[in-house]
């Protein structure tokens, strides 16, 4: 029937149309994906970010210690001029008890200048004491700021490094943990104990069990949870691979079951 | 993970639904593309056909002469020369008859050429239907699928205690390329919809008018020799 030679021609048009539809989809797919990719890292370096936190907290403690050190510190001297203070007071009376027994045997008018002038004397010997506490105070409490301070700068140097590897640490723990389906016996407060070593690239090559939780299941999950992460992401930085995750340990703690 | 995600992965790793109406969309995106195409070859060849006719039959060559010609060429008269051939052959059949009232003769003069009109509209309508269908329903089923396939990468997300948005985007990508299918097949169909719509329409109204003008003619004749 001639109806149905005039659908071939067709036909063979709109599979052309099908094909080079298709081929020009498969062809422009990779162009347009790494776009999303670059999506992703910009994510993960938020995230990094957001993995700064725990650090900050511990520079925060480490501030508050040093404070509260530093507020010890004026308060024990303060009690030291207050117990100096009552000695000398104390010194004071005996030495004009003294004067006064003295001025009993003697005439009392030129005593009584003696004793006022030894009065005075002791006074001023009081005070000068007491500003050289004062001021001993103050340099203490000084240095103690000064090496304070230097402490935090020295440990917010250490923290660069620290802190960028604690970002791909928590990188790393967020990627087992998505691969991490734990068995229905597991049980809050179980832990197991992992070393993991990897290779430059990033990728698993060995998971060996360090410390077993007593439940095979848990165990054998852990260990399936890091293998199928596979491959994670390490520094590129070769010294600070070798340093934190040539060969690292992960611990596998269950916190929020309701068992 | 890292690795992009290439279109064949989406396709293979569907569920089966989804594939199931990635199947037929594509299937029905490939027969309306047929369907496309063979009708747009046919309406622009009933169209060229017409006018060649009509040139031909205002020249003033002899009606008989050109009927001869039809009949004798090998192709099947389409468009105007269908109507033209009908209306010639009842006309002629009623002289041989002696049917002396010309009204009766051109009452079913005209009869016969309405016949030959609505044959002929019936037939370049055909498969305008189907893609009609196609243009309005293959959106329904593309966001069938996708519906279904959201649904199941969000009851698998269900199932995943660390929720992240990698577990559900794979399957997400995987159902939403079913309404990309689906409307991939019927932007199309509807745009040829509208279109062979108007052109059918355009060409019924020129072939009524030349239905009129034929019959006028012949009354004129039949007039003429009495």
């Amino acid at each position: 029937m001639s109806s149905i030679r005039t659908y071939i021609l067709p036909a063979a048009l709109a599979l052309a149309v099908h094909v080079g539809v298709i081929a020009l989809l498969l062809v422009n797919w990779d162009e347009s994906v790494p776009n999303a990719s670059a999506a992703v890292e910009h994510y993960y370096i938020k995230a990094a970010l957001v993995a700064e936190n725990p650090h900050k907290v511990k520079q925060q403690k480490l501030a508050d210690a040093a404070l509260q050190r530093r507020q010890a510190k004026a308060r024990l001297a303060r009690q030291r001029d207050a117990a100096r203070r009552a000695e000398l007071d104390r010194d004071a009376k005996a030495k004009a008890d003294l004067v006064a027994k003295a001025s009993q045997a003697a005439e009392s008018s030129r005593l009584e200048t003696l004793r006022i002038a030894a009065q005075e004397a002791e006074k001023k010997r009081i005070e000068d004491k007491l500003a050289q506490a004062a001021k001993e105070a103050s340099v203490a409490t000084e240095q103690d700021l000064a090496r304070a301070l230097s402490e935090e700068q020295d440990y917010r140097l250490a923290v660069t490094d620290d802190e960028k590897a604690m970002a791909y640490v928590s990188q790393i723990q967020r990627e087992i943990i998505q691969n991490w389906s734990r068995p229905p016996s597991a049980r809050n407060g179980m832990q197991v104990l992992l070393m993991v070593f990897l290779v430059p690239t990033g990728e698993v090559v060995d998971v060996t069990l360090k410390t077993s939780s007593g439940n095979d299941a848990f165990d054998r999950s852990a260990m399936l949870a890091v293998r199928k992460a596979e491959r994670f992401i390490v520094p590129a930085d070769s010294a600070q691979f070798e340093r934190n995750f040539r060969e690292f340990e992960v611990m596998f703690r269950p916190e929020d079951l309701r068992l | 993970m890292n690795e992009p995600l290439s279109i064949i992965d989406l396709v293979t790793n569907a569920s089966i639904v989804v594939q199931c109406v990635m199947a037929i969309l594509v299937l029905a995106s490939l027969v309306s593309w047929v369907m496309i195409f063979q009708r747009g070859f046919s309406l622009s060849s009933i169209k060229r056909e017409s006018i060649a006719f009509e040139d031909e039959f205002w020249s003033g060559k002899d009606l008989r002469k050109i009927y001869l010609e039809i009949e004798a060429s090998e192709r099947e008269p389409v468009g105007m020369e269908l109507i033209f051939v009908a209306g010639f052959k009842e006309f002629t059949r009623l002289r041989q008859q002696k049917e002396a009232d010309p009204d009766r003769i051109m009452q079913s003069v005209q009869r016969a050429m309405r016949v030959a009109l609505s044959r002929e509209e019936e037939r370049m309508e055909t498969s305008l239907p189907f893609l009609a269908t196609v243009g309005s329903t293959s959106p329904y089923i593309g966001l069938f699928g996708t519906v279904w396939g959201i649904m199941n990468s969000f009851r698998g997300l269900a199932t995943v205690n660390q929720a992240s948005l990698s577990v559900v985007a794979p399957g997400i990508s995987e159902a939403l390329v079913a309404t990309a299918i689906g409307l991939f097949a019927a932007i199309p169909a509807v745009i040829a919809y509208n279109r062979f719509a108007a052109q059918v329409e355009i060409i019924v109204n020129r072939l009524e008018a030349f239905t009129d003008e034929f019959s006028g003619i012949l009354y004129r004749g039949i007039r003429r020799q009495d």
